[in-house]
């Protein structure tokens, strides 16, 4: 039996990759307007506030389930804690936030290229192809979709980033001066906005019975999301000596715009190529997110994956041809995003501080009945 | 393997359905001018036309609206082919327009996600027409003339570096203020004539070619320019030409009741042009006329800077470095005060070299 299961299981070392892969996604390529809204050129304290904070709940994740012992993911937890009747609701909740993350994740990119290069691209067509490819790389189970979130995480870094120095031609280093202009309050504030950012990790809720040796993939993903930290600086360092406060309430993804830069004699326009090359980012997300909804299908009902993979998939391109505006996928955006950010900074510590106690009362009733004896 | 095939057949079939523009089934447009005459809009449209071979020929679509919006879709109703505007090098703004604003044109530019941010702007006294007209004339093939122009004077002389992107950044920003490249009529000739000057997207003036020269010193570090200094020695008078070849300039703020600023110009050059009467190897007449290069250049920043105050205008983005050093800076209070503002240049020229020959 262990033997068999052996071979569904990757190594800690692919927990970077995942946890880095579905940290960054869509947001990255505007979250430079929202931060510089509430803090201005200040931003990149935020970032790290958020990333800290992050730090904290990935360790927060990782002790819960080495307290709870025998629970491997959030479904189990859930029922290990909360009782078989709350703690499934609890976890329908959780599909139901999958399977809203591949959602916004899909709609936005598709919106990315329908503005920037198919005006006239019906959402259908790209989420048609994009949900095939999804069909296929889940079904070849989750270490297919590991092997995705690497190259989506190396393919990128290798083209995207060097890319990302080019503006540097025109900073201004000026714009950080004076430091800390805005008050802690509106630092705190920046830092909430971002932690939708740093979003991605709770994942690994779903898939930490699929890590060897599990805890053994702490530093993993802790290294991950100090990576994703990294990133978001230089992306906020650049962005921020690139354009000035005013200048980034006029671009919607200033990210993107900073790819009109870069300037080679065969390709002028190095945004197409970013675009095109981000399929990669995205693609990782919305295959992990999915795989995690069917997978929490199957240990809640043990439901087959392959059946109800299909089933999943339809849905969400269904329910992609429905936000077709601007402020509809800006909704519901916002929608995911507060969800997630409650969940990361609620559920998470809560499900700690539980596990904790439980712990605790059981060692103390131990230690009575050893005592008694 | 079977199912493999279809999705596979199926992903083929959607490929189809992207949408094209092939190169020579489109109008590529490189340069565009946008005047005012009479109550209406115009706008020139200059693009290549493919003849025979590599030769292209420069052709010009015009047209008049009442608005500045649909002036390009206009431009596709005398058009065989549609009109693309991803390739646009040049946006030619008549003085006209540039007096009414400008702010419009900005917003559509910097909303269009088919321009690069390396588009140039610039004004033309007179009809951006007429400036366009020349220019396809003039060129027997060149299509991007006037841009070439722009960015050749960016790149080796007296020019500071624009495009659309430091427009956007200068014009968007709080405390700085943008100027674009300043073209005129000379004869059959267009020839580039200094900056002009913006407040809030409407053109308030220019200054010539070599004042130029000093702001894109003060601007940035800059490696390249030309300027021309009268000098002296006893009774003897004449001009020698500076050839930039290192500038930096640095800026400080001195805080209280008088907020003084103070930029020290270190300007490393060749002197490449001289009168015969100055024996320049001799070390005298070397600090002599680094001397009064000095107070010269001093004297003719003062005048600029002094020229911006009194328009209230600040394309140096004086009011940016003080804000950088200012908490909670407020861009109302501090142009306010602006025209009083004390702004203190100190040059110090280095002559690198005077060439090969004596």
């Amino acid at each position: 039996m262990t033997l068999n299961r052996e071979r569904f299981f990757i190594s800690p070392f692919f927990v970077f990759f995942t946890v880095h892969g579905a940290q960054i996604g869509i947001g990255v390529l505007s979250f430079q307007r929202r931060l510089n809204e509430k803090v201005g050129h200040d931003g990149w304290i935020s970032i790290i506030v958020a990333g800290i904070v992050a730090h904290i709940l990935i360790w927060m994740m990782y002790q819960t389930f080495q307290l709870s012992g025998t629970s491997e993911d959030v479904i189990q937890l859930n029922i290990q804690y909360f009782g078989k009747w709350l703690g499934n609701v609890l976890n329908i909740g959780f599909v139901c936030y999958f399977l809203l993350l591949a959602l916004i994740v899909l709609r936005l990119y598709i919106e990315v290229v329908q503005v920037w290069m198919f005006p006239l691209m019906g959402t259908w067509q790209f989420s048609l192809i994009l949900l095939l490819l999804t069909y296929y790389t889940v079904l070849g189970g989750f270490r297919s979709v590991v092997g995705l979130c690497l190259w989506g995480v190396v393919i990128p870094l290798l083209t995207i980033f060097p890319m990302l120095f080019f503006p540097l031609e025109y900073a201004h280093y000026r714009n950080f001066f004076p430091i800390l202009d805005h008050s802690m309050l509106d630092i705190l504030k920046g830092a909430k906005e971002v932690t939708v950012e740093y979003l991605g990790f709770e994942l690994l809720l779903m898939y930490y019975a699929f890590i060897k040796d599990g805890q053994q993939s702490h530093r993993w993903a802790q290294l991950a999301n100090g990576f994703t930290m990294f990133i978001y600086l230089v992306v906020i360092f650049i962005s921020t000596v690139f354009y000035n406060e005013e200048q980034v309430k006029h671009v919607i993804w200033p990210t993107l715009t900073l790819g009109k830069i870069p300037e080679i004699p065969f390709i002028e326009r190095m945004e197409y190529i970013i675009i095109s090359i981000y399929v990669l980012v995205v693609f990782p997300i919305i295959c992990l997110a999915i795989w995690s909804a069917t997978r929490g299908l199957k240990q809640m009902v043990s439901l087959k994956q392959r059946l109800s993979l299909p089933v999943v998939l339809i849905t969400i391109f269904v329910a992609s041809l429905f936000f077709n505006t601007r402020e509809e996928i800006d909704q519901l955006g916002k929608f995911v995003s507060t969800i997630g950010f409650y969940l990361v900074i609620g559920y998470i510590p809560f499900l700690y501080l539980l596990a904790l106690f439980t712990k605790r009362l059981k060692g103390k009733a131990s230690m009575n009945e050893r005592s008694m004896i | 393997m079977k199912r493999a095939l279809y999705l596979l057949l199926l992903i083929f079939v959607l490929v189809g359905c992207k949408s094209s523009r092939i190169v020579d089934q489109v109008q590529i447009i490189h340069a565009m001018g946008y005047d005012w005459k009479n109550g209406t809009y115009t706008g020139t449209a200059i693009y290549p036309t493919f003849k025979q071979g590599p030769m292209t020929k420069p052709d010009i679509l015009t047209t008049e609206s009442s608005t500045t919006y649909d002036l390009i879709p206009r431009l596709s109703s005398k058009s065989a082919l549609p009109i693309e505007e991803g390739q646009m090098r040049l946006v030619l703004f008549g003085k006209a327009f540039a007096k009414k604003g400008i702010t419009e044109i900005v917003h559509s530019l910097a909303r269009n996600n088919k321009v690069g941010s390396h588009l140039q702007l610039a004004v033309a006294k007179g009809d951006a027409e007429e400036l366009l007209r020349i220019t396809a004339k003039t060129t027997l093939s060149d299509t991007l003339y006037l841009s070439n122009l722009v960015e050749q004077n960016i790149r080796e002389m007296n020019l500071p570096n624009t495009n659309l992107h430091i427009f956007l950044y200068n014009y968007f920003g709080k405390g700085r203020d943008p100027f674009l490249p300043y073209f005129e009529k000379k004869g059959n000739f267009v020839k580039l004539e200094g900056l002009a000057l913006f407040k809030d997207g409407h053109y308030v003036g220019r200054i010539d070619l070599r004042q130029s020269f000093l702001v894109k010193m003060l601007l940035d570090e800059t490696k390249n320019g030309v300027y021309q200094l009268p000098i002296s020695k006893e009774k003897q008078k004449g001009r020698v030409l500076l050839e930039n070849l290192y500038a930096t300039s640095k800026y400080s703020l001195k805080k209280g009741k008088k907020p003084v600023i103070d930029i020290r110009i270190h300007i490393r050059a060749s002197i490449r042009d001289y009168p015969i009467w100055l024996d320049l190897p001799n070390k005298e007449s070397f600090a002599l006329i680094r001397h009064q290069m000095e107070k010269q250049l001093n004297k003719d920043i003062s005048k600029l800077i002094r020229q911006f105050q009194t328009k209230e205008i600040d394309p140096l983005g004086i009011g940016d470095f003080v804000r950088s050093y200012t908490r909670h800076w407020n861009e109302k209070s501090f142009y306010k005060q602006y025209k009083k503002l004390t702004i203190r240049p100190h040059v110090k020229v280095d002559i690198v070299q005077t060439g090969i020959g004596e």
